[in-house]
């Protein structure tokens, strides 16, 4: 079966069927192509909040979101890019409430703002702590409502495999139907990579199984350029020992961050912000702590004692509700143990300010892609914000890409090709089994390429992943059935990050500077302009990642000393 | 710890079936989940299940445990590990299987479609800004808005189980999250669409859904508030509705419910007359009480004071069933706490209290 549409939307998370909406309401016929059921998507699990500067809680502004997010990415963000997100952000919040977005309500019966970490004012717009929840399924409503009324359709559980590019142009993607089994290719004049992000590749990781970079490497694959590949956020506070994640919003409600002895520490690291500093700088702090020897089995505290169970219950039922099922502590009455965990991959896909890649036809938006919006550090709230704006950019994009352009020609042969390499794949009979290697990777790129980096530790590290990947070529696969065959989808998804691990190291080698979430304290502790005001960009070549830089675009702001 | 656990395969191809036991070696703090996962990984590779988020959000890894549905990702094993106790894993009912523990969702979703599950905002236009709506209103749908599509609660319907067209617990709770949401501008048109025939009426009350949904949204409490939204808009012309009003009329009355005339009040005097040499025979065999004279309960008064009540209460329709909402915040948890609340958050053994670096010690306050 090849199924031929305008626009093939990859993933549907939030930014996948935020554009899927999009493209449909362009005038598009659109499939969506998810390896997951469109509600299972990681987006559903963020939790406190999406950034828009509304001012229902405080007086508030587009430019001042707007310089919040230019400090927390410690300039490397692009400035253009980023003024489109928060002077379109409100719009875009406005319309998630009329489709019938269920968030949480002020006095006044307008939407609650909350505050949050590295922001000017409380500009948060929340629904408890379920907010991604209640935003991918408002967004399947609307994709239901659509896939009623016209040519749109989801393929659910279609595993995305490869990028179909003839002649420079992007002309579908080759899809592993997880099933009924079989290669089956979805074309479209347009396609829109939003597969989201890739925080399994470190052992400690709020992310979901389903996040392993799948988007980023197709394109790496296909020859497109990454951008700015070494920037992981750590999330100051994941739930040991599960690591998922704990809210931001839990500080944004006024938690404090305590060590072992019950010190805010964070009054030392940042004297004015506290606890809501950005969360590069938090990650860090915690860090500190704990290397010191100030925290309790490799984990810090959140204490939300003081703020009452009747507060806990209305604004954090969902953080409680994580606390003591995973960790057995009810947060009315104890501090929760947390340390921070992988959570959020700055860089992606390279894109222009409407999704669009190098190659044409092709687009990207969400976690997979980078405007870049959130250059070295994302501030909590902005990448929701990002799913809905920039999903919604790259889905008009793409279907007007589609509707002015006749069908490129589509030949088997790149099906063909998929097909021999799964073959081969599915019948290697010895080798090693991926989970051992999945586990070693995990493991050393929280040991090497963590909250702090040091030169001789990523160096090491690249050749931790170079000995991981000729494993890799052995790997074997035990289910050789094709009905619901995840031993096969895993073992092709150890091999995406596996490429993407070693393009975020050699990108980190590179940056001799302390940037956002790339902290060099021994060799490289401060920030350089002079030299690494740059994105870096990454190409795949034979012999492995290539990389060079490219410009951060600026409006307004001019790099100034990051505090907080 | 040592867990052994025996689960339920199915090859799909060969439609072969076979419960297998696996042993394995878990860290303390594992989840059912992560069993699984250790199975799949170190003992066989072709098991099939499903998961995502592993944090209870994305509904993927519904299952049963020993013939109860649950979270795989929310059960900790410690417990049952140390109690040597094996259970049995299954796919969830109600629903075809795929492959393992693996379910075909498509009747699932269909079910969540036919309730036109997205919010129809009639002609007002909100204008640039949000609705306005007072915090209080959008409670009455906050438990259903939690729902996260797992179908724990379709795989142990018994309705469903008798009539596979039934609607189910899932599709109504939604629906419900609709009629409840003052911004929805078709709630007349929902009403009497979820009132047909395999719709509302159709629930048999058993409440397991309300006993194994993992987030507390108690579809049963949703159904409950449905049916009183739609007596309350008149929509009570289902034989379903009708039933109930009987039983209510009944109570009023007589304090007892009157058999006789509860057939002939649902289904209409012509359908019931078909029924009579039936009803005969009941009578001839004691099962049901002499029509003549009524059968009036004793403390006749009483029945009508909860009557009175009753209904002062459903004067507001759904928002006068006031059970679950918080549902979250109080789920499974509920007050106790145990110990923890016993010596409260800063009683003797609790963590020390906060401070601020340099803080003395006596000016410490929470």
């Amino acid at each position: 079966m090849n199924a031929m549409h305008d626009v093939v939307v990859v993933g549907a998370g939030c930014a996948g069927m935020r554009a899927a909406i999009e493209a449909f309401d362009t005038g598009a016929n659109v499939g969506v192509v998810s390896k997951l059921h469109p509600t299972r998507s990681h987006s559903g699990a963020a939790e406190g909040g999406i950034n828009a500067a509304l001012g229902n809680a405080a007086e508030d502004s587009p430019e001042k979101h707007a310089f919040d997010t230019v400090k927390g990415s410690d300039y490397l963000g692009d400035q253009d890019a980023i003024e489109i997100l928060t002077n379109e952000a409100p719009g875009d919040i406005y319309q998630l409430e009329h489709w019938g977005c269920v968030f949480s309500r002020n006095d006044e019966g307008k939407l609650a703002q909350r505050p949050f970490g590295a922001a000017g004012s409380p500009r948060t717009v929340y629904s408890a702590d379920i907010t991604g929840h209640v935003l991918i399924h408002v967004l399947y409503e609307q994709t239901m409502k659509r896939a009623a009324q016209g040519p749109l359709r989801v393929y659910e559980e279609f595993f995305a495999w490869r990028l179909a590019i003839e002649d420079g142009r992007c002309v579908g993607v080759i899809c592993w139907d997880l099933v009924n089994g079989g290669l089956k290719l979805v074309t479209g004049r347009s396609v829109v990579l939003a597969t989201g992000g890739m925080g399994r590749i470190y052992r400690a990781t709020t992310n979901a199984y389903a996040c392993n970079g799948d988007g980023m490497a197709m394109a790496l694959r296909a020859g497109l350029p990454l951008k700015d590949m070494e920037f992981m956020q750590f999330h100051p506070t994941t739930l040991y020992p599960s690591g998922v994640l704990i809210t931001e919003g839990c500080r944004g409600e006024g938690g404090y961050l305590i060590n072992r002895d019950g010190e805010r520490f964070m009054a030392r690291y940042a004297p004015n912000a506290l606890e809501l500093a950005s969360r590069d700088v938090v990650s860090r702090s915690e860090t500190t702590e704990i290397e010191g020897g100030r925290g309790v089995n490799g984990s810090v505290f959140l204490d939300l004692r003081h703020l009452g169970a009747e507060r806990i219950l209305t604004r954090l039922p969902g953080s409680r509700e994580l606390a003591m099922t995973f960790a057995g502590v009810d947060p009315i009455y104890d501090p929760i143990p947390v340390r921070p965990g992988a959570h959020y991959h700055m860089g992606g896909v390279a894109t222009d300010n409407w999704g669009a890649t190098e190659v044409e036809g092709l687009y990207a938006a969400g976690e997979v892609a980078c405007v870049s919006v959130h250059g070295a550090n994302r501030l909590g709230g902005n990448s929701l914000m990002e799913t809905i704006t920039f999903g919604r950019r790259a889905g008009q994009a793409a279907a007007e890409h589609a509707l002015a352009t006749t069908p490129g020609a589509v030949s088997e042969a790149p099906l063909a090709d998929a097909e021999r390499d799964l073959r081969a794949l599915l019948d290697r009979k010895d080798g090693e089994r991926p989970w051992k290697i999945r586990d070693e990777l995990g493991a050393s790129m929280l040991e090497n390429f963590g909250v702090f980096r040091y030169g001789e530790r990523m160096e090491k590290q690249l050749g931790i992943i170079n000995g991981l990947r000729e494993r890799y070529e052995n790997v074997v696969v035990e289910d050789k059935g094709d009905v619901f065959n995840t031993d096969l989808t895993g073992a092709i998804e150890l091999g995406y990050m596996l490429d993407l691990a070693w393009a975020m190291v050699q990108a980190g080698i590179a940056r001799e500077e302390s940037r956002g979430a790339h902290s060099r304290p021994a060799d490289f502790p401060d920030r350089d302009d002079e030299r690494f005001l740059k994105h870096s960009i990454t190409r795949w070549t034979d012999d492995g990642p290539e990389l060079s830089d490219q410009e951060v675009r600026m409006t307004k702001w001019q790099p100034e000393v990051r505090s907080y | 710890m040592q867990v052994a656990l025996k689960i339920w395969r199915f090859d799909a191809q060969k439609g072969e079936r076979a419960l297998k036991e696996y042993e394995i070696d878990a860290p303390g703090e594992a989840t059912l989940l992560d069993c699984l996962d250790i199975v799949k990984d170190r003992v066989d590779g072709t098991l099939a299940y499903r998961k995502s988020c592993r944090m209870m959000i994305c509904g993927s890894c519904g299952m049963r445990m020993d013939g109860a549905a649950v979270l795989a990702c929310k059960t900790r094993m410690y417990e049952i590990a140390e109690a040597g106790h094996v259970p049995v894993i299954s796919a969830m009912g109600n629903l075809p299987i795929v492959k393992d523990l693996v379910v075909d969702m498509e009747p699932f979703w269909g079910k969540i479609r036919a309730v036109s599950p997205w919010l129809e905002p009639g002609y007002v236009d909100p204008g640039e800004k949000e609705h306005v709506v007072a915090q209080t209103r959008m409670d009455v749908i906050h438990k259903e808005s939690l729902c996260i599509m797992c179908g724990c609660c379709v795989s142990e319907c018994n309705s469903m189980e008798s009539d596979p067209d039934f609607l189910g617990p899932a599709a109504l709770a939604k629906g419900m999250r609709f009629v409840g949401d003052p911004r929805d501008q078709a709630t007349v048109e929902r009403l009497q669409s979820y009132s047909g025939e395999h719709g509302i009426w159709d629930c048999t009350r058993c409440y397991f859904c309300q006993e194994r949904c993992p987030k507390g949204v108690d579809p049963r409490d949703a159904i409950a508030k449905l049916g009183a939204e739609a007596m309350r808009e008149g929509i009570d012309s289902d034989m379903g509705a009708k039933h109930a009003k009987w039983f209510v009329t009944s109570a009023k009355t007589t304090g007892w419910l009157r058999e006789t005339e509860l057939v002939p009040k649902t289904q209409g005097i012509a359908k019931s007359m078909k029924e009579v040499k039936f009803a005969m025979g009941l009578l001839k065999k004691g099962k049901v009480p002499p029509p003549f004279p009524p059968h009036v309960a004793k403390h006749v008064e009483e029945a009508r004071a909860l009557y009175d009540l009753v209904k002062h209460d459903g004067e507001q329709g759904a928002a006068g069933i006031v059970q679950g909402e918080k549902a979250l915040g109080r789920l499974e948890h509920h007050d106790d706490g145990g110990e923890a609340a016993e010596r409260g958050p800063y009683g003797p053994g609790s963590f020390v209290k906060p401070y601020l670096p340099g803080e003395e010690e006596s000016a410490r306050e929470v």
